[in-house]
């Protein structure tokens, strides 16, 4: 990894016109500020992991799962 | 708490009986139920979808007896998009939410105090399967709906230490939503 101090008011170039400046440093987070060109996205890391697993909870949860969930969740209500 | 408003799943032959005459009420197709009639008021609204799912803002929550507590938020129109859900409190009894001001302005929520959860909202764990063995719910970004204008949000706080992948076992005194 990677590691840069920059200042507030100072930024780093990624590639040739990808452009981050940090805006604003308070105690527990900081302001970046992006300029890059329209066809790069841009998310926050756990928007990302949060895309990606809605996409597999949608995708894998099918009768047989809900089965398997609900016996759980029987066993559960025999245990109580 | 009784939630008037969460749409029970009817078996689809009973469905026809209860609702027959009742040909305003609209109907979908759902992923797990077969067709179902819905009541208008019953419509959550998720103002910017479900990251991967953004275009999706209208959804149902649908339940059934046999399954409790265990919820389903099947979308208004995609068929085949119905996420499960486990109340929260079910998995972590003492889960104590705190959202953003810009979330709580999405959901119209008083910012100055932390939403009851079971009073003031409801927030659940999807529910995701990552091996026919594996099933994990997603206690980082839980779904949170305002209970009393059925406004919805998934709030994404990586930053409250609760992991994406908890696994699904139910803690020992079960409370409200």
């Amino acid at each position: 990894m990677l590691v840069i101090w920059r200042k507030a008011g100072e930024s780093i170039v990624l590639g040739d016109n990808i452009d981050v400046e940090v805006l604003e440093m308070r105690p527990h987070r900081v302001k970046l500020g992006i300029v890059a060109p329209e066809s790069i996205s841009i998310s926050r890391k756990e928007t990302k992991l949060t895309r990606a697993k809605n996409v597999t909870a949608a995708m894998s949860m099918d009768t047989g799962l809900i089965e398997n969930l609900l016996s759980r969740l029987s066993s559960y209500r025999r245990h109580n | 708490m009784l939630l008037p408003f969460i749409q029970k799943a009817p078996v689809k032959q009973k469905a026809r009986g209860l609702h027959r005459g009742f040909q305003s009420m609209p109907r979908i197709p759902t992923k797990f139920f077969g067709e179902v009639d819905y009541m208008p008021e019953s419509v959550f609204c998720f103002p910017d979808g479900l990251p991967g799912f953004e275009e999706e803002k209208e959804f149902l929550f649908l339940n059934v007896p046999e399954s409790e507590p265990v919820l389903f938020l099947q979308s208004i129109s995609m068929r085949n998009l119905c996420f499960v859900l486990v109340p929260i409190l079910t998995l972590v009894p003492d889960f104590r939410i705190v959202l953003t001001p810009q979330e709580s302005q999405v959901l119209e929520l008083p910012g100055e105090r932390a939403p009851i959860i079971g009073k003031d909202v409801l927030c659940g764990a999807l529910v995701c399967a990552d091996s026919k063995e594996s099933l994990c719910a997603n206690l980082m970004a839980p779904v949170v709906v305002n209970l009393w204008n059925r406004l919805g949000i998934q709030a994404i706080h990586p930053e409250s230490g609760y992991s994406h992948r908890h696994p699904v076992a139910f803690a020992e005194h079960a409370l409200a939503c």
